[in-house]
């Protein structure tokens, strides 16, 4: 295709060059203007954060292709703060703590400026609507909500500019001060640089051939074709791995590339690098891979009985990891008992959905230290496995952490570092490897969809005699973190209570579905969403407060846990008693008493949504002041 | 009324740093030129703000402002290890190693000016950028003590490593799961209001209210944005998000299909932070990462059993789901009152 030749005024000046057709006005900002503030978060336009004006209007530069561009005004979000200074936006942003892993950031306050432009005075609730177009996966939008209305407020003079600096410190002590985070503006204005956002001299793309199949042996692959592809550099598969293949936070026994088999769709099978992204696909496409079906195995329960699939050869019964927990009799308590209750719970898999894909760079340096860049969440044992892996002494591997635009345990795994490692080898020069969305979604660890088995037995007086838990986790194709989670599971499950009665077993299954690993309350979230619920069920059986109910059982000082480790001071009762005094607690059983408690509709308490009602009626401009 | 509202609580416990195992980190402190302070750690910042806290608590410990601490990046080549982000340990392990090596190095400076000022170490005194002597006339300031100490030939400089006392728990078979796993707790307690709309099934998160214990709170506002964030992930879970696999292949692969929260799910979050300080680091402080999501989905499950009297097992509790436990609630109750009336 013939380029085209793009006539615009970017961040006020005049720009006249070249283009590719194809290319989105996103791609023709960060690659070929090296304008990264602006970032690609999903390539859907659901996210947000590749938001820029466009001839004054907020736009998602992922959906607009850069032939559209032509003779507009385009402003990215480094025409906000050109000169280094930050706008009352900016600054307002550091000030309200509203940044926190920053990626989402700059397509936030594009955002946020073009809400505060359309109507100035605009309160919280259409700030939001305004906001609705944007996706933030860290903040949980409060601060971002106070940041917007304290710019607004600066903005119309209803507070001094001094309300933008920095909390006095000068007494010296700033344990227990809000003091600004020192990496916010680098973030508000877009000019800390991600992986995805670096670029080196000479750097070559990489792009992943990955697996059509749950399961499926692989009986060859076949990279000539690809490899005689112009500007196609190198192509890698599980055969170029030169030590001990296989990583994984707790048992080793993912491969970098599938090694003789694959085990779940996404996972990759190969690897090129090649002089553009472009070619590097179009060389992906050429590798031909003849595979033989196996059976697959997807539910966990199935994948725990006598002839099920095995996932792998280690693990024949595909049981990754059991933890038990055992506490007196849990028989004899529930005998005991006056009431037991039993109930089923379950939990889905759910993505981190972190605002930045995966993404790094990689290069042998002039020593030959084989050096990965990527945002990793954990480092210093990535560098062990790849040691490993590569058969090279510590000394000779590095890691460096870029930016993490996110992690929430989902960056823990050294999911794409050896690739990337392999080819800087292979090439002995700097490679780059970007994944898209749906790469990242489905090739990377997800949170242990759960099943749950709960009895517990009460005293007519509230007291828990028995507590009897099984859970059982489909961990997917690979371990990862699945051990530590189902440890972290049990070790928790029974909640913060003292019971002298319990049995707790955790189960952590392969089966040929997405891996599970590592996410945010690891395996916590699972079990107490079980206990917790079950204890309101309960608690309307006896007529008890659910409060009252967590105070007859809570641990207190010096309790024992259900791993018999004595405890100093549990601050549970100050938790519990801080909760009910500052909603304004009305006692009561959990007997849906919704319609008549008198606790409701606090100042605290945000109005309901009413979606759309203030476009419907018109009132999108200038609000009256 | 086709929208009810409803109440409901849940509390929660979790463990700080790694599990049943022996947590560990290291950092290098330099009191620089000009009186700046430089740490050298293999810290991770994924945006909890980690970075902010650790220029706190150097500042604090050295006695300069946090706008004068430099943190050097993590490299494997260049820092001290330091672990990993995750296990809500970065402010507990990293933070108190920090501030055993910020102490450190400050006793070094501080011992030079001892012997300059001929006073007893103990009598000296350091804070927002200045090093003095009590009752005494000496007073400078970093800048010039540590030109002070270079000039006797001393970079102050100091490191420290920090671990955790603590067991593997007996989990092989025939074990009881008994053990240490962390040396440090947290508890907590949440509330939600929710709205349910009758028609459509929708379920609305308006207020949570949580209170967390953090042991010491660095920075109230970053406490307070790992709550907002955590209660917001977790509303994701307990309601809308649901990664969908058939056979192995995914329907949610992009985010047009696979649902999070955005600006107008997220309820007003009401934090309360409780400070009972750790005995063992020399901080007190502890975690909160991690424990701020665990609460939030059965307050909102009971919450919304409180507004209409049905309860979700299997998470998400999407709009379907609850229409349709409405529905069977329904039908469940005229069929009691038939019998009744029979």
């Amino acid at each position: 295709m013939v380029d085209i030749r793009l006539n615009a005024t970017i961040n006020g000046r005049k720009v006249s060059r070249d283009a590719k057709p194809h290319l989105r006005l996103l791609d023709f900002l960060r690659d070929d203007l090296n304008l990264t503030g602006n970032k690609e978060g999903c390539g859907a336009g659901e996210c947000g954060t590749c938001s820029v004006f466009v001839d004054g209007m907020l736009v998602k530069s992922c959906l607009m292709p850069v032939a559209k561009a032509q003779g507009a005004t385009v402003d990215t979000i480094e025409s906000l703060a050109k000169s280094g200074e930050l706008s009352v936006l900016q600054k307002a942003f550091h000030k309200a703590g509203a940044s926190q892993c920053g990626y989402c950031i700059p397509g936030m306050v594009m955002a946020a400026t073009a809400a505060l432009r359309a109507n100035p005075f605009a309160d919280r609730e259409e700030i939001k609507e305004r906001l609705g177009g944007n996706i933030c996966r860290c903040t949980g939008y409060q601060k971002i909500f106070d940041a917007v209305e304290l710019a607004r407020d600066v903005q119309n003079g209803r507070l001094p500019a001094t309300a933008l600096l920095e909390t006095d410190t000068a007494d010296g002590d700033v344990i227990g001060k809000s003091v600004r985070r020192i990496d916010a503006p680098s973030k508000v204005s877009g000019r800390l640089k991600y992986a995805g956002d670096m670029i080196m001299p000479g750097m070559l793309h990489v792009q992943v051939l990955r697996s059509p199949h749950a399961h499926a042996r692989i009986v060859s692959i076949d990279t000539s074709a690809a490899l005689a592809m112009e500007g196609v550099e190198s192509v890698i598969t599980s055969a170029d791995v030169p030590g001990k293949d296989g990583f994984g936070v707790f048992v080793h026994d993912q491969p970098v590339m599938a090694h003789d088999k694959v085990r779940y769709v996404g996972e990759a099978v190969a690897a090129v690098a090649a002089e553009d992204a472009l070619t590097a696909k179009r060389a992906v496409a050429a590798i031909k891979v003849v595979y033989e079906q196996l059976t697959p195995v997807f539910d966990p329960d199935v994948a725990m009985r006598e002839g099920a699939a095995v996932v792998h050869d280690y693990a024949p019964d595909n049981i990754t990891k059991h933890i038990p927990i055992r506490v007196g009799d849990v028989e004899a308590g529930f005998a005991e008992s006056d009431l037991v209750i039993e109930e089923n719970y379950s939990t889905q898999a759910i993505e981190h959905a972190y605002l930045e894909p995966e993404a790094g760079l990689a290069y042998v340096d002039h020593d030959d230290v084989v050096t990965v860049v990527s945002p990793s969440q954990n480092i210093t044992h990535h560098r062990h496995m790849l040691a490993r892996i590569i058969a090279k002494p510590i000394s000779k591997v590095r890691f460096v952490m870029s930016p993490v635009g996110g992690g929430f345990g989902g960056k823990e795994d050294m999911i794409y570092q050896g690739m990337l490692a392999l080819l800087a080898m292979k090439t002995m020069r700097p490679v780059r490897l970007v994944y898209t969305r749906e790469e990242s979604i489905i090739s990377t660890a997800k949170r242990h969809p759960s099943r749950t088995n709960l009895r517990m037995g009460v005293m007519h007086d509230g007291r828990i005699k028995a507590l009897a838990m099984r859970m059982v986790c489909d961990g997917g194709a690979y371990g990862l973190s699945t051990e530590g989670v189902m440890r972290k599971a049990a070790i928790l499950a029974a909640g913060p209570y003292s019971i002298p009665n319990v049995r707790i077993d955790t189960y952590g299954i392969y089966t040929n579905n997405t891996p599970s690993g590592a996410f945010r309350s690891f395996g916590a979230l699972q079990t107490q969403f079980a206990t917790e619920s079950h204890l309101d069920i309960i608690a309307e059986r006896l007529g008890l407060d659910p409060f009252e109910i967590r105070r007859i059982n809570a641990m207190r000082d010096g309790a024992t846990t259900h791993t018999k480790q004595t405890l100093g001071s549990v601050s549970l009762m100050r938790a519990l008693e801080a909760a009910e005094q500052a909603s304004g607690w009305e006692a009561g059983a959990p007997a849906v008493r919704g319609e008549t408690r008198g606790d409701l509709g606090h100042d605290d308490v945000r109005p309901s949504v009413t979606l759309g009602t203030r476009f419907a009626a018109g009132d999108t401009q200038e609000a009256a002041e | 009324m086709a929208r009810k509202r409803g109440r409901g609580m849940a509390a929660c416990w979790y463990g700080i740093a790694r599990t049943a195992t022996i947590d560990r980190a290291a950092a290098w402190a330099e009191i620089d030129d000009g009186g700046s302070a430089k740490i050298v750690t293999g810290v991770t910042e994924i945006g909890e703000g980690i970075l902010t806290v650790l220029a706190q608590i150097a500042a604090h410990e050295i006695g300069v402002k946090p706008e004068h601490v430099v943190i050097g990046d993590n490299d494997t080549a260049r820092a001290p290890e330091a672990a990993h982000a995750g296990a809500s340990r970065q402010t507990y392990m990293i933070g108190n190693v920090v501030a055993l090596a910020s102490r450190e190095a400050r006793k070094r400076l501080v011992g030079v000016m001892a012997e300059m000022w001929d006073v007893a170490a103990e009598t000296i005194r350091t804070g927002n950028g200045e090093i003095w002597a009590e009752n005494t006339n000496h007073r400078i300031t970093m800048g010039e003590a540590v030109a002070c100490a270079k000039n006797r030939g001393v970079v102050p400089v100091g490191s420290a490593t920090f671990g955790t006392d603590t067991t593997g728990i007996q989990d092989g078979k025939g074990g009881d799961g008994s053990g240490r796993p962390w040396q440090a707790y947290v508890f907590g307690c949440q509330v939600a209001e929710v709205e349910v709309d009758t028609v459509t099934g929708e379920v609305q998160v308006l207020a949570v209210w949580a209170a967390h214990d953090v042991g010491r709170a660095v920075n109230p506002q970053g406490v307070e944005g790992q709550i907002e964030g955590g209660i917001v992930q977790a509303i994701g879970q307990g309601l809308m998000e649901d990664y969908q696999l058939k056979d192995g292949h995914t329907s949610t692969s992009g985010f047009a299909k696979y649902i999070l929260p955005t600006s107008l799910d997220v309820p007003r979050v009401n934090s309360i932070i409780i400070e009972d300080p750790d005995p063992i680091g020399p901080l007190g402080v502890k975690g909160i990462g991690e424990p701020a999501m665990v609460p939030t989905i059965p307050a909102v499950m009971n919450a919304i059993y409180d507004a209409v009297g049905v309860r979700v097992f299997d998470l998400p509790a999407t709009p379907e789901k609850i229409l349709l436990a409405m529905r069977e609630k329904a039908r469940r109750e005229a069929a009691m009152a038939m019998q009744a009336a029979e």
